[in-house]
């Protein structure tokens, strides 16, 4: 599509594309014959355009036009652009003439007809575009409208070209099977709620809609791609399983979609041509006598924690303690840290590096646990200043309090800690920086990318 | 309409190239001129380095659609592939002359074995390995050369020659014609792709003992060959040679065949159906030395667990272990690019490097090594340099294994799941009770869905089946909607054919398969 705009020509039926629901979708088995005149919108020619002027209409009420035709010329704030025809057609009525200004994307522009149309008898189709454009409020509205309409079906039947969006309801076969007259008046509620929705809803999901009746699906939280509403958001809406559980679920799918970087460590510069020579070359670092034990500190922040915290509560009515979360994101980031440095490979692990198969596992639990102190935002290298007494964390994970790894201290309990930033440190023991580092990292991750995941 | 001036003016500009001098560039219209100007630049290496808005080293399937891309987004664009022909290792040595052997062989196979049954007697079938491998080149030859079209068709510079790193802006490049030139770009692509790992203690020739490069130009049909490696790659070319009359071993270390992702019961299945179809697998085994001094080679293997050693002889050997990054020569080190234990360059979520107008893409980054991933990446990396966003969504990349029957799959396995302690629900559908299987006499095979136990959403698509590979396009798409088994389930399939049994498998995740 850039490249379309880069040339600054558009066809009107891909700008027909980002138009919001044309009212002539329903009941196309009426009669491919009858022909309709279509509304057509103002496009919008680059994504983040949401209004244009008009500049001129370069074909007139009345004249035909043919693929490739410029139609009409838009001004938006960037630059001048021509509309160009992808289909031959009619243009049959202009609603907005030259130098309309601060027309919003979405609204209608003209109407449009087919190649052959008697322009005298053809009907004007109505304009539920304005609404939808404008404010939410007004959107149901022209939803009534169409109901009023549709008892004309010269309208209803647009059977021509382009990529139309196609209400949902069409492919609802309880609504196709009906006879017209019957299923226009009866459910007005599901069919306007519907069209909250700019694509199709996937079938089981309408399927689960008419036969839990439910009218309204916009107000079901929606957990798929780009907000796309799932058959699970429905089953979580009905309360068939956990509420949160669509969500937790698409978090973690959202994680398996990016490439895991987590891990990335950069090999110790070797010769080149020389295939890897495993990173753990103790001599090249230049880094003068270890201390036993470093403390490696992070900033992490609570915020996000305690909106989730609050979530729960309101929607489950379930208090889940800091501790609880800080406990559980530390378990999560314990699971396979990279092997601590010097652990020396065994023959048969060499081998497996060498034959490339990465499936032996170089890592193994750790056992860190944070001390959190401060509210103050310190740089992560500086270390952290030394927590003072024990608390419920010790009795939450009693694990915790028998590893020497750990760097014994306290949550600086509940009131204690900031939403904003605090710093989160372990002691780590000689060629356990990585371990510890990477523990860290991932706790920071655990708690302020994807606090949900702690919830269940 | 606008989108076919471009050839129209290449191939017109190009053609004046010979026979007028660059002066008569003035009677073009603006954009011949343009091309005229890049085609001028190209052929005189003299002319000082004009800046690039991209340069891009390797011309695999990474680098060339990237090119391409950029091309269409009115970039200025260079791109440097040092192998003679575009389309790297997937073109000319990888997925294509594979794909191209796995069909004819399987054909031939089909003829000797199978045809009879179905009432068609052939006379003498006879293999003509020479015109066989001619097959592979033509089909390499047109889809390489169909490459080199494109970049005309996108003003793509094509710059023939080994690229290395001047400095973070500037590469230089050993042209295969000889001599040197210079590019400079604001930004750089680096796509050089990766090389089979070589076997430690077995030298390759490409004659006796081969990585997948020999094994796709053999000149005559080894009596036994031994495949080291059960993975994709060592799966494909056993089948080739074994249909041709090979006696294929594959020796394997893990426990399974067909590499990480496939699902395990898949893996099972499918080993079954090779060793039915001649292939001997042996799995758990390490293979300690080799020796390939003598007329053939020798091999020893043994237990991975330790165990008794035994040697096993072979004409050719096959070493498909893996392949690992090439960056050899870019120097990398000199602009300090960091590349991690296993040769990957080390990027960020975006393939930018530390030095951000450095990206990395395709085999040579993290990520698994197939040319459709490349391709995503290509297009997403030049997306994030115009447009600031690109996507790839890496749980939806499928990976096909085109042995017959064909294995495909996306998303996640049983093994991972379990892994991860996700809940799941498994439901499947046999081939056999598939008519258009039936009809077609071939129905080994079957779908199997994986879905959430709680929503119903599909984490993963596992086929093993005739045209599994074609098939796996909508589980991908499905995948990439997040769409449940049952919104599968209640989608029409078209009557007799092999995708009703993907609905069926999705129907039985939710509730029951008609057929079965
Ligand atoms: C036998 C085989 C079968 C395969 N089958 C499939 C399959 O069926 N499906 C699938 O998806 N994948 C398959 N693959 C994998 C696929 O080929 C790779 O994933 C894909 O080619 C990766 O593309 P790339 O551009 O990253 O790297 P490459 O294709 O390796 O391209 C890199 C290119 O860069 C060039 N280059 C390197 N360094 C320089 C330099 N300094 N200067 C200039 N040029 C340079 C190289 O010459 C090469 O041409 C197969 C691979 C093999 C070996």
């Amino acid at each position: 599509m850039a490249g379309v705009v880069n040339t600054a020509r558009l066809s009107a039926r891909l700008a027909s594309r980002y138009a919001p629901r044309q009212s002539t979708r329903r009941r196309l088995h009426v009669s491919s014959r009858q022909r309709a005149a279509q509304n057509y919108t103002m496009p919008a020619l680059s994504p983040t355009m949401t209004e244009g002027n008009i500049a001129t209409w370069r074909v007139k009420e009345g004249d035909s036009y043919s693929a490739g035709d410029v139609i009409l010329e838009i001004e938006t704030d960037k630059a001048t652009m021509d509309v160009e025809a992808q289909d031959e057609g009619k243009l049959f009525k202009i609603t907005q003439p030259d130098g309309a200004k601060g027309v919003k994307v979405g609204q209608r522009i003209a109407v449009m007809a087919e190649e052959g149309d008697d322009l005298s008898s053809l009907e004007m189709p109505a304009d539920d575009s304005s609404a939808s454009a404008s404010s939410g409020k007004e959107e149901k509205q022209p939803a009534e409208d169409r109901k009023t309409d549709s008892a004309s079906p010269k309208q209803e039947a647009s059977s021509t070209g382009g990529s139309r969006e196609i209400d949902p309801g069409v492919s609802d076969p309880k609504e196709m099977e009906k006879p017209y007259a019957e299923s226009a008046p009866t459910k007005p509620a599901a069919d306007r709620t519907q069209k909250h929705y700019k694509y199709p809803l996937f079938p089981a999901v309408q399927q689960l809609l008419h036969e839990k009746n439910i009218s309204d699906p916009s107000s079901i939280p929606a957990t798929g791609p780009n907000g796309r509403l799932l058959k699970g958001d429905v089953l979580a809406y009905l309360g068939q399983i956990n509420k949160d559980y669509p969500s937790a679920l698409s978090a973690r799918l959202t994680k398996l979609s990016h490439l895991d970087l987590t891990h990335t460590v950069a090999a110790q510069p070797t010769q080149p041509d020389q295939p890897a020579q495993k990173g753990e070359v103790p001599a090249s670092k230049p880094d003068i006598e270890l201390p036993s034990e470093t403390e490696i500190a992070v900033p992490i922040s609570l915020s996000a924690v305690i909106a989730t915290q609050k979530r729960v509560q309101s929607t489950l009515d379930i208090f889940l303690p800091l501790s609880t979360f800080i406990a559980r994101a530390s378990e999560l980031a314990n699971s396979d840290l990279p092997a601590r440095k010097g652990a020396a490979p065994s023959a048969d692990e060499l081998f497996n590096s060498v034959l490339g198969l990465d499936k032996i596992p170089r890592s193994s639990r750790g056992r860190f646990f944070p001390q959190i102190s401060g509210i103050s935002p310190l740089p992560p290298t500086r270390p952290a200043r030394k927590a003072k007494k024990a608390d419920i964390i010790d009795l939450l994970a009693p694990k915790a309090a028998k590893s020497k790894e750990v760097g014994r201290g306290q949550i600086a309990s509940a009131l204690g800690v900031s939403a904003g930033d605090n710093v989160f440190s372990v002691l780590a023991g000689r060629g356990e920086e990585e371990r510890a580092t990477e523990y860290l990292e991932r706790l920071k991750m655990a708690l302020e990318k994807e606090p949900g995941r702690l919830v269940l | 309409m606008f989108k076919q001036l471009i050839p129209r003016a290449t191939a017109r500009s190009s053609a004046l190239r010979s026979i007028q001098h660059p002066s008569h560039v003035s009677r073009l219209s603006p954009s011949t001129s343009l091309l005229q100007d890049r085609i001028v630049q190209r052929r005189g290496y003299a002319t000082p380095a004009e800046e690039k808005d991209l340069v891009i080293i390797g011309g695999g399937v990474a680098g060339y659609v990237a090119a391409i891309k950029a091309g269409q987004e009115g970039l200025k664009v260079a791109c440097i592939e040092k192998r003679g022909s575009l389309g790297g290792t997937c073109l000319n040595v990888g997925c294509i002359p594979s794909k191209s052997l796995l069909e004819n062989s399987r054909i031939y196979h089909q003829i000797q074995h199978d045809v009879k049954n179905r009432g068609i007697d052939v006379g003498d079938v006879k293999l003509n390995l020479t015109q066989m491998m001619k097959a592979k080149d033509t089909s390499v030859s047109g889809l390489t050369k169909g490459i080199e079209f494109l970049f005309k068709k996108n003003n793509v510079e094509y710059i023939k020659g080994a690229g290395r790193f001047e400095d973070q802006n500037t590469v230089a490049v050993d042209l295969t014609d000889g001599g040197n030139s210079v590019v400079r770009g604001k930004n750089i692509l680096i796509a050089t792709g990766s090389e089979a790992t070589p076997f430690p203690g077995l030298e390759i020739d490409e004659k006796k003992v081969v990585t997948s490069n020999g094994a796709i130009a053999l000149t005559e049909v080894p009596k036994k060959m031994i495949v080291i490696g059960g993975g994709i790659i060592g799966l494909e070319m056993g089948s080739v040679w074994s249909r041709l009359g090979s006696e294929v071993t594959v020796v394997e270390f893990l426990g399974a065949i067909g590499g990480p992702g496939m699902d395990a019961e898949i893996a099972k299945s499918i080993q079954k159906t090779l060793a039915k179809q001649g292939m001997k697998f042996m799995l758990n085994t390490k293979v300690t030395n080799g020796d390939a001094s003598g007329e053939g080679v020798k091999i020893d293997v043994e237990a991975a667990k330790g165990g008794k050693a035994q040697t096993l002889d072979a004409d050719v050997v096959l070493c498909a272990i893996g392949r690992r990054p090439y960056t050899q020569g870019l120097g990398l080190d000199k602009i300090g690019l960091e590349t991690d234990s296993k040769g990957r360059i080390v990027i960020d979520s975006e393939y930018r490097t530390k030095i951000p107008h450095i990206r990395v893409i395709g085999d040579c980054t993290f990520g698994p090594m197939l040319a459709h991933k490349a391709e995503e990446e290509a297009v997403a990396a030049v997306e994030y340099l115009t447009k600031s966003y690109g996507h790839v969504n890496y749980n939806a990349i499928p990976a096909v294994m085109y042995t017959h029957p064909e294995v495909a799959w996306v998303g996640q396995n049983e093994q991972e799941l379990k892994e991860e302690g996700v809940k799941y629900k498994v439901g499947s559908f046999p081939f056999t009770a598939n008519s258009r299987a039936k009809t077609n006499l071939d129905t080994e095979g079957m779908v199997k869905f994986l879905a959430d136990a709680e929503t119903d959403r599909i984490l993963g698509v596992h086929i093993i089946g005739p045209n599994a590979g074609e098939m796996i396009a909508e589980g991908t798409l499905a995948l990439e909607y997040g769409a449940s088994t049952e919104d599968v389930g209640r989608t029409s399939h078209a009557h007799p054919t092999l995708s009703e049994a993907f609905k069926e498998a999705a129907m039985s995740t939710y509730a029951k398969a008609i057929h079965y």
